[in-house]
């Protein structure tokens, strides 16, 4: 009884920290694998599109397009690339590379690009993996999230035809409610079971992926 | 007498988790998530058309930001949880449930318009600073205050279960006059009080959408027209709390079905208050543990 209790507790909780499922910025991402020579992972492309009303707080918060011509000059793309791209430390930029079941380290951005189009601000840049890792038979996680869900990610095909190493396959796995739920489900099991509950984000559980796998 | 707070409290627990589980909430929120970039997006394309002077932009902007705040609303915040909870657990009307929802959204729309009225206007703040100040420190306390409304809640139910415990005992009971409470003392949320804190806790912390929409229209000169579609905001995120409102009576008149007699209805009631205080305890301490950590 007091079991179940707190089974419905933890339950509850766990409904208040889904319910963090508040985004506030949506952000349409499309995602590259950069390979070396030698066919090893080198980095990662990456490029956000933030929506039109995320972009207007843009050009408020950072006073861009001053001369009102709807266009970006200079300066403006370089204070959109200092405030996206030099960021915090303990920050991760959001992207989370799995290599083997393990997290991947990844370095900071480089060669960042801005554009404006249809009203909506497009970041891009390199994500350096810390070192180039052979991706093999299992296959490599790319996620995009925040952990607490205040941006909203969804990776679109990229249409870029980097050259990946022949035998190499990447696929997009949308998120899917369904799959969450289970896993939510199980999470649950496990507990009911007296087992330790993993600290899963919750971010994660609502993320698009994009799977590389090679050989 | 504990054997039977405890069933009905199991009874109240069990109906609760069914209820809860066949909700498809990842649907729910994959979906209202979705809704919202939509209106997002047109509140841009709207304030667009303000800055352009576009006779009907101010409509449109409008329509934008009451369908933004519905389906905002299907998010945490705003305080759906405290007046679901507190519609389960108090014994207040539904009138007067419709009346606190109502107040509460449009008492949070005033607090952002306060908020970048005064920080924006006269302190020259960056609306980037205010949203932190929003997220770090507002949203928080709001989430502390509405969990101390659930402390409340079973704070009251577990003491009038031990005055009706106490009522029982023949050794109070032999003045011959009864010390038990009547219903009327189970009530919560009937007095200016309750309903002031309840606003109050819910108003603490302005919707960061809502902010937005203010600092921009402030920069297109346009203030009062934001100040509009920040109402009509809070009025489409009251439709949605009232949803919850009314659902909460609804499922407090179920409870009461079976009760007969003035024991009964006070068990129930004190039942209530505990299940209501801990739902919302246990949402609003879920989504206040990642600020403390």
């Amino acid at each position: 009884m007091l079991r179940k209790f707190w089974c419905l507790l933890f339950c509850l909780m766990c409904l208040g920290n889904l319910a963090k499922t508040h985004p506030h910025v949506f952000v349409d991402a499309r995602t590259g694998f950069i390979f070396d020579d030698s066919g090893n992972l080198r980095a990662l492309r990456i490029s956000w599109t933030y929506d039109e009303f995320t972009t207007m707080i843009l050009f408020e918060s950072l006073n861009l397009d001053q001369d009102g011509d709807g266009l970006f000059n200079d300066a403006d793309r370089a204070a959109v690339i200092e405030g996206e791209t030099h960021w915090d430390p303990q920050y991760k930029g959001d992207v989370y590379l799995e290599v083997a079941g393990q997290d991947y380290p990844l370095g900071r951005p480089e060669a960042a690009v801005v554009t404006l189009e249809n009203n909506q601000v497009e970041v891009s840049f390199d994500l350096p993996l810390s070192q180039p890792v052979m991706v093999g038979n299992t296959p490599a996680f790319l996620r995009l999230y925040d952990p607490v869900f205040y941006y909203a990610y969804t990776i679109l095909p990229d249409n870029d035809g980097r050259n990946v190493p022949s035998g190499c396959d990447i696929q997009i796995i949308p998120f899917n409610p369904d799959e969450a739920e289970r896993e939510l489900q199980q999470e649950l099991a496990a507990l009911s079971r007296e087992d330790t509950p993993s600290q899963q984000d919750v971010g994660r559980m609502f993320s698009d992926e994009v799977r590389l796998t090679c050989g | 007498m504990w054997v039977k707070f405890g069933l009905i409290a199991l009874c109240v627990l069990a109906f609760g988790t069914a209820v809860w589980s066949v909700v498809p909430w990842f649907d729910i929120q994959h979906w209202a998530a979705g809704e919202q970039r939509t209106f997002q997006n047109a509140m841009a394309g709207a304030l667009r058309g303000i800055q352009t002077g576009d006779p009907f932009a101010t409509w449109s902007l409008c329509g934008a930001t009451a369908a933004y705040g519905f389906f905002h609303a299907l998010g945490p915040g705003h305080g759906k949880v405290l007046i679901g909870g507190a519609a389960l657990a108090s014994d207040a009307s539904l009138k007067r449930l419709i009346v606190l929802t109502v107040l509460s959204s449009l008492a949070q729309a005033a607090t952002a318009i306060l908020l970048v009225g005064g920080l924006v206007f006269l302190l020259q703040m960056q609306s980037g600073d205010l949203a932190d100040l929003t997220e770090q420190w507002l949203a928080p306390a709001s989430y502390a205050a509405i969990s101390a409304i659930g402390g409340v809640l079973i704070f009251r139910g577990l003491r009038n279960w031990h005055k009706m415990g106490q009522a029982k005992d023949p050794a109070h009971a032999c003045c011959g006059h009864a010390h038990g409470p009547s219903v009327n003392d189970v009530t919560t949320l009937t007095s200016t009080r309750d309903a002031v804190v309840l606003i109050t806790s819910i108003a603490m912390r302005p919707c960061t959408g809502a902010l937005f929409v203010l600092v921009i229209a402030a920069r297109f000169d346009a203030f009062a027209v934001g100040c509009l579609a920040v109402v009509t905001m809070g009025l489409g995120t009251a439709v949605f709390n009232l949803t919850v409102a009314t659902s909460g009576v609804a499922a407090r008149r179920l409870a009461r079905l079976g009760a007969r007699g003035n024991d009964s209805i006070q068990t129930v009631s004190a039942v209530l208050h505990v299940a209501g205080g801990i739902l919302i305890i246990a949402v609003s301490l879920g989504m206040l543990l990642p600020y403390l950590t």
